[in-house]
């Protein structure tokens, strides 16, 4: 069971940590808020993949797979909320 | 005559495009439950040449399908089915994964069912055929590698924007791998089997991912994983305590950069896995038994790095793609699977589509032990890819 202890060890070090980096993350100035559906599709689709092209699917099909890839990439909703508003202002 | 039937003709066809017009602007409204299936597919042909031995095969289709089902705009449930032609020319089909989330709210999803482990990014977000710049996945990555792929429990995420940054988070508690002692594969005594539908134990592994990205453009993300737990069988008195901790850190960078006219996209992730140290057997000729032990400690890593032109001016070498990756992979000394292997690839890829991939590779492997190689020898294999990957 020494793995165990190991695992705990590292969550005691992990919360510290993770509190941290929110810390020092919220001392920037806030610029996510302000950006467009446009801008956001252009930098977080090609994170892992090539922006997809907005005429590849209906309104309807760019929910399904906003809230898809929310979920996978792990998106904010905003992010998302955005997103998917560019994607079905430009198909 | 004539006249007349083209002219009652024209009216008709002018009335029907007409309705259906009034049927598509009035009439259509899209239901609020959606059904979809994406996926991927790839196809290709391979040579390989094993310390100079060749051999070459064209590979036939796999067929990958995700099935998506949005019953509201807070659930959603996904399921990918794998199509492999296997090497005795059979179709296998995989299970990949299949779960249901629900959006909590704005900073909280919660999932439960068979899913993508966050354990590093390769195996979530890298690996489809598609999406992976290379013809195959870096070493001790994908099936059978030390990474694991999926888990079958409850997991909670989000993302939180903290001023110009993001906070990504994952939990999860999932039955988790299971502790191969040999009994029956006495080559792979001590590894980790990761797709474990049902608990081999009562203690569950618990895991986490902690993600950030710095830069307001998401340019940059850092992440660190952790997953642990017990894998021994319950009933097995030698095996019962056996515990297992796996780390990794990743890294990706992506962005347009002007000053090489171009996206330059920068992967890399190290696995860490130990696990408790444990007495196995290997059966020797006269069919007795003799007992060995090792230090249970593996790991495997990778380094990617891919460029595409896309502000050059001409619309064919904007397509164009390079691309290169280091990766390593060690196992245990003294285990049946020892090794230690390295690998370069190299390729050139032309994006037909966003999606659609023409991909030629080089790759060079280095290994010694593992599968296939005698003990103290070192083999080289040097491969050509040519494959196509399209995702849908």
């Amino acid at each position: 069971m020494t793995e165990m202890k190991n695992l705990k060890t590292i969550l005691v070090f992990a919360l510290p940590l993770a509190v941290g980096l929110f810390l020092a993350a919220s001392c920037v100035s806030t610029k996510v808020a302000m950006k467009s559906g446009a801008q956001l599709w252009g930098e977080n689709c090609v994170r892992c993949h090539n922006t997809p092209s907005p005429a590849a699917y209906n309104d309807t099909d760019w929910e399904t797979i906003g809230l898809h890839m929310r979920i996978r990439a792990n998106l904010t909703a905003e992010e998302t909320r955005k997103i998917v508003e560019f994607l079905q202002s430009a198909n | 005559m004539k006249v007349r039937i083209i002219v009652v003709l024209a009216l008709l066809s002018c009335y029907t495009v007409a309705w259906a017009q009034e049927e598509t602007t009035q009439g259509y409204k899209p239901s609020s439950t959606q059904f979809m299936i994406r996926g991927y597919a790839h196809a290709g042909f391979e040579y390989q040449a094993v310390d100079g031995d060749a051999r070459s095969t064209f590979l036939g289709s796999s067929f990958v399908p995700i099935f998506i089902f949005k019953p509201s705009d807070r659930l959603l449930f996904e399921a990918e089915l794998g199509f492999f032609y296997n090497s005795r020319n059979e179709v296998e089909v995989s299970f990949e994964y299949a779960d249901v989330s629900y959006i909590v709210n704005d900073y909280i999803i919660l999932r439960m069912g068979k899913f993508m482990l966050p354990f590093g990014t390769f195996t979530e977000r890298l690996h489809p055929a598609w999406i992976n710049r290379l013809s195959n996945a870096p070493l001790g990555f994908g099936h059978g590698g030390i990474a694991p792929a999926a888990g079958t429990g409850v997991e909670v995420r989000g993302a939180i924007p903290v001023g110009s940054a993001k906070l990504l988070y994952y939990v999860y508690a999932v039955n988790g791998p299971r502790l191969n002692t040999g009994v029956d594969e006495p080559e792979e005594a001590g590894q980790l089997m990761f797709e474990n539908l049902i608990d081999n134990n009562n203690n569950k592994a618990f895991g986490g991912r902690l993600g950030l990205l710095p830069f307001s453009n998401s340019s940059l993300e850092l992440g660190a994983s952790v997953y642990g737990g017990t894998v021994g069988d319950r009933n097995d008195s030698l095996y019962s305590n056996v515990g297992a901790l796996l780390y990794a850190f990743d890294l990706s960078y992506v962005r347009q950069l002007s000053a090489v006219r171009g996206i330059l996209d920068i992967k890399a992730q190290y696995n860490i896995n130990n696990v408790d140290q444990a007495t196995y057997f290997e059966e020797e000729l006269d069919g007795s038994f003799t007992p060995y032990t090792f230090n249970n400690s593996s790991n495997a890593s990778f380094a990617q790095l891919s460029y595409r032109p896309t502000m050059a001016g001409n619309d064919i070498v904007k397509n164009f793609e390079l691309v290169g990756r280091y990766s390593n992979f060690q196992a245990p000394e003294g285990a049946e699977w020892e090794q230690q292997s390295t690998q370069w690839s190299f390729g050139i890829n032309y994006w037909l589509s966003w999606r659609t991939v023409f991909k030629v590779n080089y790759q060079s492997t280095v290994q010694q032990g593992g599968h296939g190689v005698p003990a103290g020898e070192t083999v080289t294999t040097n491969g050509l890819f040519v494959h196509w990957a399209m995702g849908f």
